[in-house]
């Protein structure tokens, strides 16, 4: 059945800006992140202090980069996204993607941007950061931003969690979250193209998506 | 000296003498504390003022709780002039159960009279057993005697970790319900008590903050471990003569081994410098002779609260993880990682497998 296909712009480049600097800080957080809970290659990779200089830039892009992407959700003029994550409009939705998900089920609704496991995942991402933002905070010595002491405005977290040791277990543990919903991320994009065949993954770097007229939107 | 301060110093003069402390090292003491205390040059004579005072000697009344007794033998090896000297002839400590040399009915009666005069510094050592007939000095439970002796001091100093949070007696599962001082006497005291943390206590820490208090008459200020601020506001890892080892990524992996004799980085042998703050690498320990980290000793984080049991394993880098509902079932942070990463990668594999026939149905429309 031949379909009514157009492209439709999907991301506009600040969109597309933001999730690539998220990506690349992601990536550098995690590599140096490693490093820093168990030092390894010792020779080869750039030394401890400059790895921990990497995280500690990566992580404050990453703060500020989620100020602007939370900006962008209320006030994008290209597309302001703030209501596609309201939770409960995606706890009524997720039942459906997850039997989708499972193969209980053969089509799902379509959504204009995210789905509601999407849109959760996103979300979590967005609260996680923060976590991560104050659990790392926590763990620095230095002044946030250069501004005021790291550890007299975030040391009660330490305190909180019962000491430093597991303040870096859970930053630790946080970060394993964000490896796994990354790889489940890329593989579930990957999956979407080959499965509708609308350029999904593509979508991030062109910002152009194959959209069918058919789909019901919302 | 006498010519200086008038009548008032013979004592100390004649204490120093009779303990053969010359005048330069005496000198050298004040400067060494003006300097750990963060003074400008110019306080120098100040603080020997201030410890000359000669007949107006603040008592100390020094109890000795549940511990080892250790911090006591870290302050008889210290630093000059002798601080055993220092402490107790130029300071009076009116009783300290280990080395004052009387006994029995004799010290009851001076510590009865310090308590009935008051205003002494009350030096703690030790944890307090907060159940009865677990620890008794004279028939008497511990808790009761600081209790006792607390509202009459001017300044409590809870010295060692045991003093402040329990410490070692305290450490799981505490039969005998060890608390350190602040936790028995409680929120009145607050800013009263100035904790000494450090398993055994650092004595230049303990003396400075003695001649502070005689200099300026307050307590220093307190961080909210009631920690004073100028002695443990700052990170062993930042202080550490190893660091520039660390940042250049070069560590000791094993006991024995080259590395080590190489004096590396002990990071990856456990080493909690990076989350204890406390003054041990400018400090140092016995005359100033070495610490931990310069014996070649990861550290092993006494100087916070309640380091006995939330850096337990010594020699490794994180505690374990328990798991909430399983018992005695641990793992490292590591392991739960991994787990989660490898049941991931296995699950997207069948996901994958199991979406073939979508994606081949997806490729003919």
């Amino acid at each position: 059945m031949p379909k009514k296909v157009q492209l439709k712009y999907e991301w506009n480049w600040a969109y597309r800006i933001e999730h690539w600097v998220h990506v690349a800080s992601m990536i550098i957080l995690v590599f140096t992140g490693f490093y820093i809970h168990w030092p390894f290659c010792l020779a080869k990779c750039p030394y401890c202090d400059f790895n921990r200089f990497l995280h500690f830039v990566s992580m404050y892009t990453l703060i500020i980069g989620l100020a602007i992407r939370v900006y962008m959700a209320f006030f994008s003029r290209f597309y302001a996204d703030w209501k596609d994550f309201s939770i409960i409009q995606n706890i009524k939705g997720a039942p459906e993607m997850v039997a989708y998900y499972t193969f209980l089920k053969g089509e799902h609704k379509e959504y204009r941007k995210y789905n509601p496991l999407q849109a959760f995942t996103y979300l979590s991402w967005a609260g996680l950061i923060i976590i991560q933002a104050l659990t790392g905070l926590a763990l620095y010595t230095g002044d946030v931003f250069g501004l005021f002491s790291s550890q007299s405005a975030f040391g009660w977290i330490n305190r909180l969690l019962g000491g430093e040791g597991f303040t870096r277990i859970l930053h630790f543990l946080i970060m394993w979250y964000f490896i796994i919903t990354a790889v489940v991320h890329v593989y579930m994009s990957l999956l979407q193209t080959l499965v509708k065949r609308d350029r999904t993954f593509q979508s991030m770097f062109t910002g152009y998506k194959l959209s069918s007229a058919t789909g019901k939107k919302r | 000296m006498r010519k200086e301060y008038g009548l008032a110093a013979r004592d100390l003069v004649d204490t120093l003498r009779y303990s053969s402390i010359k005048r330069r090292d005496f000198l050298r003491f004040c400067g060494v504390t003006a300097g750990l205390l963060g003074l400008s040059e110019a306080y120098i004579p100040k603080i020997a003022h201030a410890i000359e005072k000669g007949t107006k000697r603040p008592p100390v009344v020094w109890l000795n709780f549940a511990s080892d007794t250790g911090c006591t033998e870290s302050l008889i090896k210290a630093t000059y002039p002798n601080a055993a000297d220092l402490v107790l002839d130029i300071l009076s400590v009116d009783y300290n159960e280990t080395i004052m040399a009387a006994a029995g009915q004799q010290v009851e009666e001076i510590l009865q009279k310090s308590l009935k005069d008051g205003n002494y510094i009350l030096v703690i050592e030790g944890g307090i057993p907060t159940k009865h007939g677990y620890g008794m000095i004279a028939g008497k439970d511990m808790m009761d005697i600081a209790k006792e002796f607390a509202p009459k001091a001017i300044a409590i100093l809870a010295v060692g970790s045991c003093a402040t949070h329990g410490g070692v007696p305290a450490a799981n599962p505490n039969p005998s319900a060890i608390k350190g001082v602040s936790a028995v006497l409680g929120d009145a005291y607050k800013g009263k008590i100035v904790n000494l943390d450090l398993c055994p206590v650092n004595v230049e820490v303990l003396v400075a903050v003695i001649v502070n208090y005689l200099l300026f008459k307050k307590l220093p200020e307190l961080d909210v471990y009631g920690r004073p601020k100028t002695f443990y506001g700052q990170l062993i890892h930042d202080n550490c003569e190893r660091r520039a080892h660390f940042d250049a990524g070069r560590f000791v992996e094993r006991f024995g081994t080259e590395e080590e004799a190489l004096g590396y980085c002990l990071y990856k042998m456990g080493c909690k410098g990076p989350m204890t703050y406390a003054p041990c690498p400018k400090i140092l320990y016995n005359d100033r002779i070495s610490w931990c980290i310069k014996a070649g000793a990861p550290c092993i984080g006494c100087g916070e609260q309640g380091w006995t049991d939330k850096f337990a394993g010594f020699y490794e880098r994180l505690p374990d993880v328990s798991i909430p509902g399983f018992k005695g079932v641990e793992f490292t942070a590591d392991k739960i990682g991994l787990a989660a990463g490898v049941a991931t990668a296995v699950g997207i594999a069948a996901h994958a497998i199991a979406s073939s026939k979508r994606i081949k149905k997806g490729g003919e429309e």
